[in-house]
């Protein structure tokens, strides 16, 4: 048997030389604005830190407690719909609206919290989807409030002031770029304070065996509340933040099982437990969808003489690849599972391992 | 002086089948107590009952002359009291050292304390060597001592030993035994022990009690047990058998 | 009370349908242990497969069961022996995951054959209904009814009576006492699955005439197959049965009393009454 390094620890001192990269990464982004004006890669990076930040606050309850939640719409929907209905309604800057999003997910969480929790397993998991549609079903019917079925659309964003001296007025995609990188980076690093303290190591220890840990002091009852809720105050951030960002929400785009999934996704195919897990996760799947969306793989088909695009099969892929964008996920989640169980991340390490030996 | 532990009548029913009915006994400071019985006596089931994990049905546990009724377990540990389980149970993805660490949490906030209580108690069951591998890549015997070290950690003043010698080879039985009486003789912690294997049991206990179909079949020294008639015949004379 | 009457009448009928929903995912739970998400969309390939029968071929819904039921039971055998048995013995997670993403593949790859439309299989009976008493029945969801009892009841006569099917409800009971037996545990995995997928498919053909088909109505299936599970006891049939039936009723009567946007709350916050205070089910052990 070989002696390996705790998953704990190995993250926590990190080399110069990593420490370089990172730093010139992060200048990278802060300056990417600068340089790349399309919209569309401004709108892709915003979609990877979107998926950053609600792989991160997911990895929270699911990777480091170990508690599958496949329920977490109903964070991201609430965030998002508290933020909408008092910024449509009541005129109350986002600003304001996602402090208040976060008061209500918090809430939501306890509520889910003292429901799911006395759950394992399997039904821990069916019990959090219930608990989500709920939601959404009452956001469909509550139509006083939600607008239902409709959604709510935005009509104007308020300009963002400091004093008198307007520092944006959300024209263009980069005021999102810049909050939703800062969102994504806090997220980040509250997950790195989370795994470097006594949290990180509660949750883990719930996650590895929730009687043992019981029997070491630690109540299950209290950790997995605090996970749930620094993960739903972040997914809730993230859901916000798309409703601004979109300016249209409705049940189906904010609070759906689908976006759970996508949600429980990022972290799996990334690697679940792990810090950089769900960055990998998202810098996998939003590419790759957005690919699939906007028929570039349709045209990639045709380029590379696989199918002509005046046939039959050519105008088929045309009109329909680009609708079935999810296909990708559940191939990647299906291969993910049975290949990678420790998903892209751990995969590749393994693959490095392997090589270095060689 | 108040005895450290002591059981007033506890029973426990799981619908009509009653898996412990009206023990009592109690335990005084330093000492070791052995629990020993057939299979299906019930032994676990008391340990579940002393430590939380379900609530007696009838009776009282009293720790340090604190009724512990309906304390859940983390409130149990807080108070000094730790339990090992018989099915080893170690963190299986994290390293033998942060095994011990979650347990060191339970009395500290900071981790770099924890990371020193955690090497000192490894020192203890002599498994320092071995702190950076994974946990869950152990063999059975240093399994059993992770998981004593783990309990040690979380400085109890009473600590509940189910079954550590269980699936061990003699040898790796002779240092777990040579632990226990180390730790006696530390003097800090009161043990109570159950165990199979009669013979380590009468070595190391200064006093025994013998569980069969869930009731008290006899209580006292290792010499009064080997020599109780009733107790040859439920659980000794099956034991040979 | 006629209002009542009424309701109630059609949520036992289609809680028929629920039954052969909450059973076939019963099976599929009680011998392989595997909370099977795609549950709903493989009832959805039935309702495909039953409108395509019938568009293409002019084969009437209900009697296409005859084709659709040994097809779906080679897609279910073919779904366990390929993915889900790699999985058996894994994190519960895992494989939800797993089952949660084949759906997701039956899904998208029928919304790329069908596209996303709304699609209606109209017979000449869909909308006719038979007058009993002053109470109005849907003839689709009668004949259906019927269907289902009568699969029910072979299905029972099956598992009780022949030396598979119990074979195949020891396996359930204690998969490690099965197999040291001489029960071919692979082989019974294999037929729960497909009996299973058989049954989520059959259904689907069943309330074709009735709902609308689209590729993503699987889901909202799924859901209520673990409630129906839940409800009854995981690994249950009788449960299941039971199950079905019960939430047939809640939600017609409630659709009627509260409202039809709120009927699908009442069945969850039901599920999740159930799983608290009484998680092994309203039918008590998790047995089949």
């Amino acid at each position: 048997m070989k002696p390996a390094i705790s998953i704990i620890r190995s993250s926590a001192g990190a080399s110069p030389v990593a420490i370089a990269l990172g730093l010139a990464v992060l200048a990278g982004l802060f300056l990417f604005p600068q340089f790349v004006q399309s919209p569309y890669a401004l709108h892709i990076m915003i979609l990877i830190f979107l998926s950053v930040i609600m792989g991160e606050a997911w990895n929270v309850i699911g990777g480091y407690t170990g508690q599958y939640s496949v329920g977490h719409a109903a964070y991201f929907g609430a965030g998002a719909y508290t933020t909408m209905i008092l910024l449509q309604y009541k005129q109350i800057s986002p600003w304001y609206g996602a402090l208040a999003g976060i008061a209500v997910s918090l809430v939501v969480s306890l509520i889910i919290g003292s429901i799911c929790f006395r759950l394992r397993g399997p039904y821990f998991v069916l019990a959090s989807i219930a608990v989500a549609e709920i939601m959404r079903l009452s956001a469909m019917n509550l139509k006083d409030l939600t607008n239902g079925a409709e959604g709510i659309l935005i009509t104007e964003i308020p300009h963002l002031k400091f004093g008198d001296t307007l520092i944006t007025d959300f024209l263009t995609k980069v005021p999102f770029y810049y909050i939703g990188l800062v969102i994504a980076i806090v997220t980040i690093l509250v997950t790195w304070l989370m795994q470097n303290s006594k949290l990180g190591y509660y949750f883990q220890a719930i996650r590895e065996d929730q009687d043992a840990a019981h029997s070491l002091g630690i109540s299950l009852s209290l950790f997995k509340s605090s996970a749930l809720a620094i993960s739903a105050v972040f997914t809730s951030l993230a859901g916000s933040f798309y409703a601004i960002y979109i300016g249209f929400i409705d049940p189906p785009t904010v609070l759906a099982l689908d976006i759970s999934v996508q949600i429980v996704l990022i972290c799996i195919i990334g690697g679940i437990g792990t810090i950089w897990g769900p960055v990998v996760g998202a810098l996998v799947l939003v590419p790759l969808s957005e690919a699939l969306r906007s028929n570039m793989i349709a045209q990639g088909i045709f380029k590379i003489g696989l199918a002509s695009e005046e046939s039959g099969v050519g105008i088929f892929l045309k009109e329909h690849l680009s609708h079935a964008h999810a296909l990708i996920y559940g191939i990647l989640v299906v291969v993910v599972i049975l290949f990678m169980p420790d998903g892209v991340l751990g995969w590749a390490k393994k693959l490095a391992a392997k090589k270095g030996k060689e | 002086m108040t005895p450290i532990l002591e059981i007033k009548q506890v029973s426990k029913f799981f619908g009509g089948l009653a898996a412990n009915s009206d023990v009592s006994f109690h335990m005084d400071e330093g000492m070791i107590m052995g629990l020993i019985g057939p299979n299906g006596a019930g032994k676990t089931t008391l340990f579940n009952c002393i430590t939380g994990y379900y609530p007696p049905s009838k009776g009282d546990v009293l720790f340090k002359g604190q009724k512990l009724n309906g304390l859940q377990p983390d409130r149990v540990c807080k108070l000094g009291m730790v339990r090992t389980w018989q099915k080893v149970r170690p963190l299986t993805k994290l390293s033998v050292l942060d095994n011990v660490m979650v347990g060191a949490l339970c009395r500290t906030n900071s981790l770099k304390v924890a990371r020193e209580i955690a090497h000192e108690q490894l020192k203890v069951v002599r498994l320092d060597h071995k702190a950076d591998f994974i946990a869950g890549g152990l063999p059975i015997g240093e399994r059993k001592k992770l998981e004593v070290a783990r309990a040690l950690a979380t400085k109890p003043e009473l600590l509940l030993l189910d079954e550590v010698m269980g699936g061990l080879n003699p040898a790796e039985s002779d240092e777990i035994i040579q632990l226990i009486l180390d730790i006696k003789k530390a003097g800090a912690i009161t043990q109570m022990v159950i165990e199979h294997d009669m013979k380590a049991i009468m070595r190391i206990s200064d006093r025994i009690v013998v569980l069969n179909s869930g009731e008290k079949l006899a209580e006292g020294s290792p010499a009064e047990i080997v020599s109780n008639p009733e107790v040859v015949r439920a659980y000794l004379g099956d034991f040979h058998a | 009370m006629l209002v009542f009457m009424q309701s109630l009448i059609s949520g036992i009928l289609i809680g028929g349908v629920y039954a052969l929903i909450g059973i076939g995912l019963t099976i599929i739970f009680g011998v392989m242990r595997v909370i099977n998400f795609a549950h709903g969309d493989i009832l959805m390939i039935g309702m495909y497969m039953t409108y395509s029968l019938f568009t293409f071929f002019g084969i009437d819904p209900f009697v296409s069961i005859v084709i659709t039921i040994p097809l779906m039971f080679m897609f279910g055998a073919f779904l366990q022996k390929v993915f889900i048995n790699r999985m058996q013995g894994a994190l519960p997670q895992n494989q939800i995951l797993l089952t949660i993403g084949l759906g997701m593949i039956m899904s998208n790859t029928m919304m790329l054959a069908f596209t996303s439309d709304y699609k209606i299989l109209s017979t000449d009976y869909s909308s006719s209904s038979i007058k009993l008493a002053g109470i109005s029945i849907s003839t689709p969801l009668a004949i259906s009814f019927l269907i289902t009892a009568a699969i029910t009841a072979m299905l029972y006569w099956f598992l009780l009576k022949t030396d598979t099917g119990q074979a195949i409800r020891a396996t359930a009971q204690d998969r490690e006492a099965a197999q040291l037996m001489g029960i071919n545990v692979k082989w019974m995995s294999i037929l729960a699955f497909g009996m299973g997928s058989a049954l989520a498919g059959t259904a689907g053909a069943l309330i074709s005439p009735t709902y609308y088909i689209f590729p993503q109505i699987g889901s909202t299936f799924t859901l209520k197959a673990f409630v129906i599970t839940v409800l009854g006891g995981m690994g249950s049939i009788v449960g299941a049965t039971i199950g079905g039936v019960i939430i047939g009723i809640a939600e017609s009567v409630s659709a009627v009393y509260i409202s039809s946007g709120w009927k699908d709350v009442v069945v969850f916050v039901l599920f999740l009454l159930v799983l608290l205070f009484k998680p092994a089910g309203l039918m008590g052990k998790s047995r089949m």
